[in-house]
């Protein structure tokens, strides 16, 4: 693939769109059903499965943990509802609306099979997909485009995968330039590269964090969390970096330390860089000195309890600040707008903060031990994921799942 | 009655020794000295080691003294005694993020600053006019640069004239200063932030004008790419003195200091050319008082030569305050005396001298 000229990848996309235009008349019921079908068979590569931890450095037990998970967003029923909610009542049975010949997404390379939903959600809105892979994830949309090939070859001829090392600026302008709308998923250097590029044909997904809001906090919410923040080394932008507790927050801090603990040997954390380890070790090392808070935990991962409630992104490698909360209207308050993704809930009613939340730029609250199983139809960046791609103007979106 | 020698008075005269020819400090046995001395005056340290279980009566080596992290200095006061000097880190973040590095024993700062910058600037022994490119002492009282800068100009220089005002470089006045050198063939001593003579070059780009500086002049920079408004490669920044300065490039002497650091290390390149090891890989090396260990984040242990890891140095100097530092920096060891600094760690706060320009410019 990195062989490939800027002509020969042209003409790829070219073909796709081409593919793509002979589909227009199919009703979406079978683009769900192939999709669906391709992530149960994406699922079982074992090709796939044996590559990805070294490319993703994640270990092993990580990739196995995580590979079901991508592939269960891409369930029909879920596809279908969110056609209709988007498209109206009976649009599974329908072709999509007009959009655009081609979407292309930049994907960013912190949590692995980000190609799956990209890929999902281009066909479900009728275009051809172009998807670039991430540097660390370079498998997982070849791998999904061959899944969907043996069950839907005409459906797979409108996707196209490729990797180029970001920065080259030829091979992008080549590749994005044919797109109507470019999703790009990565660091405020590589979006704001982008965005003079682009102009409005860009949705820019920056970085953004998660947190949790805990009342009394049952054991099973503890490894709840716990495994939210250790699913995918804490890499992703539904990851939390904070806790909020209205009870004890002190003994929850110990409990969830020790959670993470025992999760470490379940599941290993990945190789990291010097670079990430070392940014990891001065967080942990400036909280130790800085009045009225503690550092817990051990290999396992790190949790920093602060008595001052406020948002502090972690360096990762499953370190999350524990702070204490009055009350937990406070809580939006706490939170740099526009920089939080997602909200996970223990025993807190959310009623009353939605709306604070929506303002503050949250798209996503949900139970506890689900953060990192998020549904297709979650608003990133309080977007409609199909919406977005027609250019639909809507009000910024916050989906509570029950 | 005579008065007790302290132990960083007399630590003092055994750097200046030093710097005069003597052999230099027993770096093993100084630093459980020093250790000691910490534990017993300085009381958040000493609580900071006692909860790992350690104590002068348990450290054998030096290598088991307990470091601080730098992220320690913006928390609390880390002093052995009422501080004679309060030198602040730069930084565009808040006051309240930046370190404190309270100085008891400025004699001791002093001692090793020049002692150092003797060896690594001046192995000729040259008394050279200095044009600092950072602020006087005025406009940064608090900068602990700025007044190394003043006692260079006080002690190793002929005079030091400050080319920075409160509104950043003084480019005219300094270009025209420049040119006074060229024409009388004088040779001058540039010190200043890498920031400042990026703001330098650019300025002689702009205006088609190119010097050639007296033989021996030479350049100390500092600070690296924080400040820079693009980036300056070192070779780039090399090239761009010997082509608008005129200054070759083993004239040209980059340092690197922390405010929590009484010590610092200089490029080896002139010291190197001085004492017949010019083929030596350029590196940034210290004086004897100061060990930098390249460690292992998740272990703290030392990683494998030439591998990259946190420096921690270890700093004789440093005898007032704490002497074991875990920097924000990433690096690696070159040689068998020096360290190449690779970055600072990713999140880490910017902060640094060479953002002193930047402290100046309007937010």
């Amino acid at each position: 693939m990195s062989a490939e000229t800027s002509a020969q990848l042209r003409a790829r996309l070219d073909a796709a769109v081409a593919a793509r235009a002979r589909l227009r008349g199919r009703p979406l019921r079978h683009t769900i059903a192939a999709l669906a079908a391709a992530a149960e068979r994406w699922r079982d590569d074992a090709s796939l499965r044996a590559d990805l931890p070294r490319a993703a450095r994640l270990s092993p037990a990580m990739i196995a943990a995580v590979v079901p998970i991508a592939a269960e967003a891409l369930d029909a029923a879920t596809m279908s509802a969110l056609a209709e909610r988007e498209w109206g009542a009976g649009a599974a049975a329908r072709p999509a609306p007009p959009g655009p010949a081609l979407v292309a997404h930049v994907v960013a390379s912190n949590v692995p099979a980000l190609a799956l939903p990209a890929i999902a959600l281009g066909c479900l809105a009728g275009a051809a997909v172009l998807v670039k892979s991430g540097r660390d994830d370079p498998l997982s949309a070849p791998a999904f485009q061959r899944a969907l090939a043996a069950v839907d070859p005409v459906l797979a001829a409108t996707v196209v995968t490729a990797y180029w090392p970001g920065g080259e600026v030829a091979r992008e302008d080549a590749a994005l330039g044919r797109a109507a709308v470019v999703v790009a998923t990565g660091g405020d250097a590589t979006l704001a590269a982008l965005a003079p590029r682009l102009g409005r044909r860009l949705i820019a997904h920056g970085p953004r964090w998660s947190v949790a809001l805990v009342g009394r906090a049952g054991a099973g919410d503890v490894d709840a969390i716990a495994l939210d923040t250790a699913l995918h080394d804490q890499r992703g932008c539904l990851s939390p970096h904070a806790v909020y507790v209205t009870d004890d927050a002190r003994a929850f801090a110990e409990r969830l330390a020790a959670a993470l603990d025992g999760l470490g040997a379940r599941l290993p954390p990945g190789p990291a860089s010097v670079d990430a380890r070392a940014a990891a070790r001065l967080v942990a090392a400036e909280a130790e000195w800085a009045p009225g808070a503690a550092v817990l935990g051990g290999a396992g991962g790190t949790v920093i309890y602060e008595d001052v409630p406020a948002f502090r992104p972690t360096a990762g490698r499953r370190t999350v600040r524990v702070h204490p909360l009055r009350h937990v209207r406070e809580l939006p308050e706490l939170l740099p707008p526009g920089r939080i993704e997602c909200l996970g809930l223990a025993g807190i009613d959310p009623a009353p903060l939605v709306a604070a939340l929506r303002a503050r730029g949250v798209a996503r609250v949900c139970p506890v031990g689900r953060m990192q199983r998020p549904p297709l139809s979650w608003p990133r960046g309080q977007h409609a994921p199909l919406g977005v791609l027609l250019g639909r103007r809507a009000e910024p979106l916050l989906e509570v799942e029950p | 009655m005579p008065r007790c020698v302290t132990l960083e008075e007399e630590l003092a005269a055994a750097i200046e020794a030093a710097g005069r020819g003597a052999p230099p400090p027993d770096f093993a046995a100084w630093a459980l000295r020093v250790f000691a001395h910490q534990f017993e005056h300085n009381a958040p340290y000493r609580a900071f080691c006692t909860r790992r279980g350690v104590t002068p009566a348990t450290v054998a080596r030096w290598e088991d003294v307990p470091a601080v992290p730098s992220a320690a200095f913006r928390q609390v006061d880390l002093a052995c005694g009422p501080p004679e000097a309060v030198f602040s880190t730069s930084g565009t973040t808040s006051a309240a993020a930046r370190g404190r590095h309270l100085v008891p024993h400025l004699a001791l700062y002093r001692a090793s600053a020049l002692a150092t910058f003797a060896r690594f600037v001046l192995p000729d022994a040259a008394r050279l006019p200095c044009l600092s490119l950072v602020p006087p002492p005025a406009l940064r009282p608090d900068s602990s640069l700025v007044q190394m800068c003043v006692w260079v100009g006080e002690a190793l220089a002929r005079g030091i004239a400050w080319m920075v005002g409160e509104r950043g470089l003084e480019t005219e006045r300094l270009l025209a200063r420049l040119a006074a050198a060229e024409t009388s063939g004088e040779a001058l001593l540039l010190l200043g932030v890498t920031a400042a003579f990026a703001q330098l070059f650019q300025a002689c780009r702009a205006r088609g004008r190119a010097f050639r500086l007296g033989p021996a002049s030479r350049v100390v920079d500092t600070g690296g790419q924080k400040g820079l408004t693009r980036p300056l490669s070192r070779p780039a920044f090399l090239r761009e003195c010997w082509t608008l300065l005129g200054i070759p490039g083993y004239y040209c002497v980059n340092e690197y200091g922390m405010t929590e650091l009484c010590s610092q290390r200089y490029d080896s390149a002139l010291d190197d050319r001085f004492h017949g090891r010019s083929l030596a890989p350029r590196r940034l090396a210290g004086p004897p008082w100061l060990r930098t260990r390249v460690l292992d984040p998740d272990t703290l242990a030392p990683v494998a030569p030439g591998a990259s890891g946190l420096l921690c140095h270890h700093d004789l100097a440093n005898a007032g305050s704490v002497s074991v530092v875990l920097s924000e920096d990433l690096g690696r060891a070159v040689g068998d005396d020096g360290i190449e600094v690779l970055g600072r760690v990713a999140g880490a706060v910017p902060r640094g001298c060479g953002l002193l320009l930047a402290d100046l410019e309007p937010s």
